[in-house]
């Protein structure tokens, strides 16, 4: 069984969209453990469903234009199941974790939302400054969350 | 007075549609369009790049076949260099091509389709979906999760990326395939055979229930054409043209695609973006053929593999000709997924899979070059022209979608006649024209490409959503 999953989300030619694939990156350099599984997309589709479920701990990454740019957010996604709903292009951590527990009845023991605020979303292949100086601490919160360590929930924004 | 029926949007298909019914004064269906409402345009904003570029330019057409733009485009350079790739990169590219098949058809079989079939035409369409489908029948939804799965896995494991890849170069590959990752591969296949064979074993049972839809599905006589090997199996990555018609007979043979101008027209009509690409020597529109899996496994002699082989010919046993009925689209999907895993298998046990040299090199030597490859819907060819520094100076596409452009509107046409009653529409009568749409499992993003025909309203947007300019034509 995998130990964890971590599912990063993004597009890397969309500015600070790639934020979530550099952080993950940013920890593949000088950390490997074949117990962590980690999947990059553009979009986050059913087929992650069983990858998921097969975990104990699911950390996903994302960017967000919802909070202040180079802002972390870490939010614990435990028991928060949604339904799918209707569409199979892309679905929410939620959803896929409502997906996880009603296909295969089985969902991570511990599952978060790590979320790095955005300034650009333009065509592009380069963060904003305020985003590639939050990399290294998201990087960390990440590692902290693969050893076991409990971080509270960030404030809102 | 004669009132027109609007399906807007089209759905559960990749890309923006819709369907247009006339109806006339009678109430009968006297018309039907199928409109493609989006364009794309990537034949013209290439021109001026370097060839080099093509592939991962082209790839970013589709997120759903990026592999088969991908190789078709290389195949394309490559005739531009003028080289043969190494033998170990002419068979990881075809370990790629039938990967992405795999997922592709899983997609479209129980995704898209799988709603019609399981929960039936006429449910509620908020049931009507994939979740539906797994809250009704679980072990469905796991074994499309699955195949899925398994061919996004195996796209990744090789070339890097699930969607746009950049292994697949003019030349070869980027990187050898290493004995790990073939061993894991190799892992994974007796399981997804079990899948397959369980999926088709599953469908068959179901298939007299749908004796209405096979019946008026575009169910009628016209060519088949795809790409044949020397030994009489459907060439995926590499073949010649041949044409078929219902009746079994071979219509045209051994056409090479870079002759392809010779035999296919492509004709454009004002309500779409999308092309219709015919049999030239039938002229337009009687020149009407169809592509993608049916349209495989009607063209060819046998299957190629000992598991597909015993369905194929079940499936041909079908009919005393060719299978008519693209309802039974679905059908072949399944048939080619397990094919496609079994080849899979043949090729990773094969020892060159894993030799070491997987790219030549070469500098241009051809003005024009012409690939060609069998995507999940159909043939898929790429025709570029460049100048002496190697810039496209003009570039062709032929996707899948296209080719089947004429039966699309002719199929849908015979379904709404058959269940449309205009006098008490129903959404389960507007759901049978979308499913026949469905079973062709078209890829609109992909086939949208003819310019200067439709009505264009192009506005220009202030930050602020002020109309700033527009233009119609």
């Amino acid at each position: 069984m995998t130990q964890s999953i971590i599912l990063a989300c993004g597009n890397p030619l969309r500015g600070d969209d790639g934020a979530a694939l550099r952080v993950v990156c940013g920890l593949q350099e000088g950390y490997t453990d074949p117990e962590t599984e980690i999947c990059c997309a553009q979009q986050w589709t059913p087929d992650l469903a069983e990858s998921i479920s097969k975990s104990q701990l699911a950390i996903f990454v994302d960017a967000s234009a919802a909070i202040p740019p180079g802002a972390i957010r870490l939010v614990a996604l435990s028991g928060r199941c949604e339904p799918p709903g209707l569409t199979t292009h892309s679905l929410s951590p939620e959803r896929l974790l409502g997906l996880s527990l009603e296909l295969f009845q089985k969902v991570p023991e511990r599952a978060f939302l790590l979320t790095i605020g955005g300034a650009s979303f333009e065509h592009g292949d380069q963060l904003s400054d305020s985003v590639q100086k939050a990399v290294p601490a998201a990087c960390n919160q990440l590692k902290a969350l693969l050893s076991g360590v409990t971080l509270p929930d960030s404030p809102q924004f | 007075m004669g009132k027109t029926i609007t399906i807007d949007p089209v759905t559960r298909i990749e890309g923006h549609s819709r369907i247009m019914l006339q109806v006339d004064d009678s109430g009968e269906v006297s018309s039907a369009h199928f409109q493609t409402t989006q364009f794309r345009g990537f034949e013209k904003f290439c021109e001026g790049r370097p060839f080099y570029e093509m592939p991962y330019l082209m790839e970013r057409i589709c997120g759903i076949c990026p592999v088969s733009h991908l190789l078709a485009s290389a195949k394309a350079c490559d005739a531009l260099m003028a080289l043969k790739v190494p033998p170990a990169a002419g068979k990881l590219r075809r370990i790629l091509d039938l990967a992405q098949l795999i997922q592709s058809h899983a997609l479209s079989f129980f995704y898209l389709s799988s709603p019609d079939l399981i929960l039936g035409m006429d449910a509620d369409p908020k049931d009507r979906n994939l979740f539906g489908v797994m809250r009704k029948q679980p072990e469905l939804g796991h074994w499309g999760i699955r195949l899925r799965k398994f061919g996004q896995q195996t796209i990744e494991t090789l070339a890097g990326k699930r969607i746009h890849p950049g292994w697949v170069v003019p030349g070869g590959v980027n990187e050898p395939l290493s004995v790990e990752k073939r061993d894991h591969l190799l892992a994974q296949i007796p399981e997804m055979i079990d899948i397959a064979q369980k999926c088709l074993s599953w469908f068959k049972r179901e298939l007299e229930t749908f004796r209405e839809e096979i019946r008026t599905f575009a169910n009628f006589p016209s060519l088949f054409m795809g790409l044949v090997t020397v030994d009489e199996r459907a060439g995926y990555y590499q073949g010649k043209i041949r044409f078929t018609d219902s009746l079994g007979n071979i219509v045209a043979d051994n056409l090479e695609p870079e002759d392809y101008q010779d035999f296919l027209g492509e004709a454009v009509e004002p309500f779409t973006f999308m092309k219709f690409p015919y049999y030239k020597a039938l002229g337009y529109p009687d020149g009407m053929y169809r592509v993608g899996p049916l349209a495989r496994l009607n063209l060819v002699d046998n299957c190629g593999t000992p598991l597909a082989q015993q369905e194929w010919v079940e499936f041909r046993a079908l009919e005393r000709n060719a299978v008519l009925s693209s309802f039974y689209y679905h059908y072949a999907r399944l048939i080619e997924i397990l094919f496609a895993l079994e080849h899979i298998l043949e090729y990773l046990l094969d020892p060159i899979i894993t030799e070491r040299q997987a790219k030549y090199s070469a500098s241009l030597n051809n003005l024009e070059g012409v690939g060609c490859c069998e995507a999940p819907r159909g043939t898929l060819i790429h025709h570029y022209r460049v100048d002496e520094q190697g810039l496209i100076t003009w570039a062709n596409l032929i996707i899948a979608t296209g080719h089947n452009n004429l039966a699309m509107n002719r199929g849908i046409l015979q379904a709404a006649k058959h269940f449309v009653r205009s006098d008490k529409l129903s959404e389960g009568m507007l759901n049978r024209v979308e499913a026949v749409i469905r079973a062709f499992d078209p890829c609109l993003s992909c086939s949208t490409h003819a310019d200067g025909h439709l009505k264009l309203q192009v506005q220009l947007l202030a930050p602020d959503g002020r109309l700033l300019d527009e233009i119609r034509r």
